[in-house]
């Protein structure tokens, strides 16, 4: 059986349906959100026996028989306890187990993670051969500037009285102001990445599957 | 101690010390819930929790030798226990959604069609999903497929990805809806995040080159060309706030792993019960 | 029984009535019909406009040419069909500059399974037109499950940790896997994702403890949080959103699907920027007819 075409119907009678929802809620949409629950529920626990239990868990027991493996089980089944109030504990040292091993690995990674973004504030704020003054100005002394605001933006706990307070005060504003320019710039990529994945299922209901049964809209430039 | 662990030598031998273990682990775990007392039981997790974090970092800090140690060797083994275990967590969010999907198909609850909906959807995909994988075919795969695997293909092809494409689509609109009708430039800080907002969406795209594309590139003005001044805010406004954020975030992370690790931390999943 | 006024009909009802309060409580949907025609009327009539690389996008494909002969670049594909429009079209232009560059490359995945899929899908693809063969000059380690477990157990045994590939075949049998055993034989990673905090995973577990170079294909909504680490130089090079898998395709001289949505993406902006000068004028406008 070649399912290309039952494939592609399916898909575009799924993205309509999907997309009744923008008129007002429907019987139609909340079907189809039904469905792909069940379906990523389902996809969810093959994916966890295929390719996580099955080769690392069921292989080493069974075919290999290193039986130590009937632990892993025991130990993951104690999360389940979680519905029960007299042995939550269990699922708790279970869950424990998880935390530290987090925490753990949290250690390892915050140097390698951090320190370089700590050295890399130290920045030349001289202008010398190779870094003009407008370089210099626009580019690093702005970026001492907002680092530095930002950062007395989050000390929370220090008071905006005395003469003291009142300057880490403005500093904190404009701390503010900068962070409100970020936050734009983080909403205008926003609305590109949103509209990315509308334009993309826009073309493939023109190129793709109105393509395969009107030739006009096959070859629309794309 | 550690020769006990050696592979079972035939299937009689490995039945019967999975059998064993079984057994052994349920005993246990009843000794342990019924002789400790609640202060035992939050040392004992505790405990676990230090270890495995001591594991870890000890690991990484203890000097090595030729990039290894004498921790190196059990990373595998046990990252890869630990990966399996949490593999086990998969039915917690399952269980929750049969619960709730089951209750409204058992008692006949308005749209309870919807929830049987949602049980054949997981069950076609589970069914299916194994199916495929066991029925294995050599590479390439031909375009006409045994009839399992299609309804696979359809199932995932289909339904599923286009389903989860479908959905997160839908921002697109909420996000053209909510600038017409909810973004209210109501203050100087508001004017600033939006003028910045439209720089950047300007600067993005093709059309924001286009429209100054008159200022020459090599010219002193080329700074306000709105992809350079797109470009510029992100590196150089939007770059220091976050990471200033991103030092927020680091320090607060450091702190919260150390109370977890240490067991320092209170409250109600932390304490109650035990 | 109609449901509670939400935030934008309090909006309407607060600028009162005339041509503008009106025009600030119209149903939402002929909004989204707007959108729809914009999108639309250029997938089917597109005004095309050049796109030029900026040096982020520059940075990831010369880290891709500096990969030296005998070591291979790690692709992981962390993404999936939710983010398919922006990360689908870079996956598909970072794996057409690896084979245009004659650099063998590895897919993997550590948190979705479902996009080493798809992303499998794409290199077959790419692979046919360059007549290049799957186990010689590329393969497909499959998704991971383990997160940070997996890249610790991948930097000291690769066959080990990652045991078989997509087809199941093991890892140590494909030709291209012949000398490579740790993380000395990897010379790039590339992460290509829309799920958060998969990058600070190999940044803390590999880039950083062992000097791995590093460069990453973001979603948009993602990109501007990891300007931090491009500037520290922890990543070689970004591809953001569309617009980056755009510029990647004009490097390797393959337009593709990116370059026609950001074709599309441009008018779409104009229209978001349209719809809040416009809402935003309205609501001044109506505020003083209502005073």
């Amino acid at each position: 059986m070649n399912p290309d075409a039952y494939v592609l119907w399916a898909a575009a009678i799924a993205t309509l349906g999907v997309y009744t929802i923008l008129y007002r809620e429907n019987p139609i949409s909340r079907l189809f959100e039904h469905i792909f629950v069940g379906l990523s529920a389902g996809y969810l626990l093959v994916i966890t026996w295929t390719l996580n239990l099955e080769a690392k868990w069921w292989q080493p027991m069974v075919a290999e028989r290193r039986w130590w493996w009937v632990f892993a089980p025991v130990a993951g089944g104690l999360f389940y306890f979680i519905f029960s109030r007299r042995l939550s504990w269990l699922a708790r040292l279970v869950m424990g187990l998880f935390f530290g091993a987090g925490a753990g690995t949290f250690f390892r990674q915050f140097f390698p993670i951090y320190a370089p973004q700590f050295y890399a504030c130290f920045k030349p704020l001289r202008p010398d051969a190779e870094l003009p003054w407008s370089q210099v100005l626009l580019h690093h002394w702005m970026f001492v500037i907002i680092l530095l605001t930002v950062l007395s933006y989050f000390f929370f706990s220090v008071s905006h009285e005395g003469r003291a307070g009142r300057a880490l005060g403005r500093a904190s504003l404009l701390g503010r102001w900068f962070m409100m320019i970020a936050f734009g710039a983080m909403f205008g990529n926003t609305v590109m990445a949103r509209v990315s994945l509308f334009i993309g299922r826009m073309r493939f209901l023109l190129t793709d599957w109105l393509g395969s049964f009107i030739p006009w809209f096959a070859g629309r430039g794309l | 101690m550690l020769r006990l662990f050696q592979p079972a030598t035939h299937q009689g031998v490995l039945v019967a010390a999975l059998a064993g273990a079984l057994v052994l682990s349920i005993a246990l775990l009843y000794c342990l819930h019924r002789f400790l007392g609640p202060r035992q039981r939050r040392r004992l997790i505790a405990a676990v929790t230090f270890v495995a974090g001591l594991f870890y970092g000890l690991e990484y800090f203890y000097p090595a030798r030729e990039g290894r140690n004498f921790l190196t060797p059990w990373i595998e083994p046990v990252s890869t226990m630990l990966a399996v275990i949490g593999a086990f967590t998969v039915g917690l969010g399952i269980y929750s959604l049969c619960q709730v999907h089951g209750r409204n198909v058992a008692q006949r609850r308005s749209g309870w069609h919807n929830s049987a909906a949602f049980f054949g959807a997981m069950a076609a995909m589970l069914v299916f999903g194994l199916w495929d994988y066991y029925l294995r075919l050599p590479e390439p795969q031909p375009q006409v497929l045994p009839w399992p695997k299609a309804v696979y293909a359809i199932l995932f092809g289909g339904l599923y990805a286009p389903l989860q494409a479908a959905t997160f689509s839908l921002l697109a609109f909420y996000i053209a809806s909510a600038a017409y009708r909810a973004f209210r430039i109501r203050s100087a800080e508001a004017a600033l995040m939006m003028a910045a907002a439209f720089v950047v969406m300007l600067g993005q795209v093709p059309v924001g080159a286009w429209l100054t594309g008159f200022i020459p590139l090599d010219s002193a003005w080329a700074f306000f060309r709105l992809e350079v001044l797109g470009d510029w805010i992100m590196r150089w406004l939007n770059m220091p706030a976050q990471r200033g954020i991103v030092f927020g975030i680091a320090v607060g992370a450091l702190a919260m792993s150390l109370r977890i690790w240490l067991s320092l931390e209170r409250g109600t999943f932390f304490s109650e019960g035990t | 029984m109609g449901r509670p006024p939400g935030r934008a009909d309090r909006s309407a009802q607060e600028a009162g009535g005339g041509f503008w309060g009106r025009m600030q409580g119209i149903p939402r949907y002929y909004i989204h019909l707007l959108l729809a025609g914009v999108v639309v009327w250029q997938l089917l009539a597109p005004i095309s406009m050049p796109i030029a690389p900026s040096a982020a996008t520059q940075g990831v494909y010369d880290a891709i040419a500096a990969v030296p002969d005998d070591k291979l670049i790690v692709i992981s594909a962390d993404w999936d069909a939710s983010t398919q429009a922006e990360t689908g079209p870079q996956t598909q232009a970072i794996v057409q500059a690896c084979l245009r560059e004659g650099k063998r490359f590895a897919l993997m995945s550590l948190g979705a399974p479902m996009g080493i899929r798809l992303a499998h899908e794409i290199a077959q693809e790419a692979a046919r037109e360059h007549g290049a063969e799957y186990g010689v000059d590329w393969c497909n380690w499959g998704y991971k499950y383990g997160y940070g477990n997996v890249l610790m157990a991948l930097a000291k045994d690769i066959p080990r940790a990652v045991g078989s590939d997509f087809y199941g075949t093991p890892v140590a049998e494909l030709p291209m896997m012949e000398g490579v055993t740790d993380i000395r034989g990897i010379g790039l990673v590339i992460e290509v994702t829309g799920l958060a905090a998969i990058t600070e995973i190999w940044l803390g577990l590999i880039q950083g403890p062992y000097g791995t170079p590093l460069a990453s294909a973001y979603t948009a909504v993602m990109a501007p949080g990891y300007y931090p680490y491009l500037d520290s130089g922890q990543m070689q090079g970004m591809l953001v959103g569309a617009k980056g898998a755009a510029e990647m395709e004009a490097l390797v001289e393959r337009p593709g699907k990116a370059v026609a949505v950001m074709n599309v993406q441009s008018w779409a902006h104009v229209l978001i920027i349209a719809l809040i000068v416009i809402g935003n004028a309205g609501y001044v406008l109506a505020g003083r007819r209502r005073r």
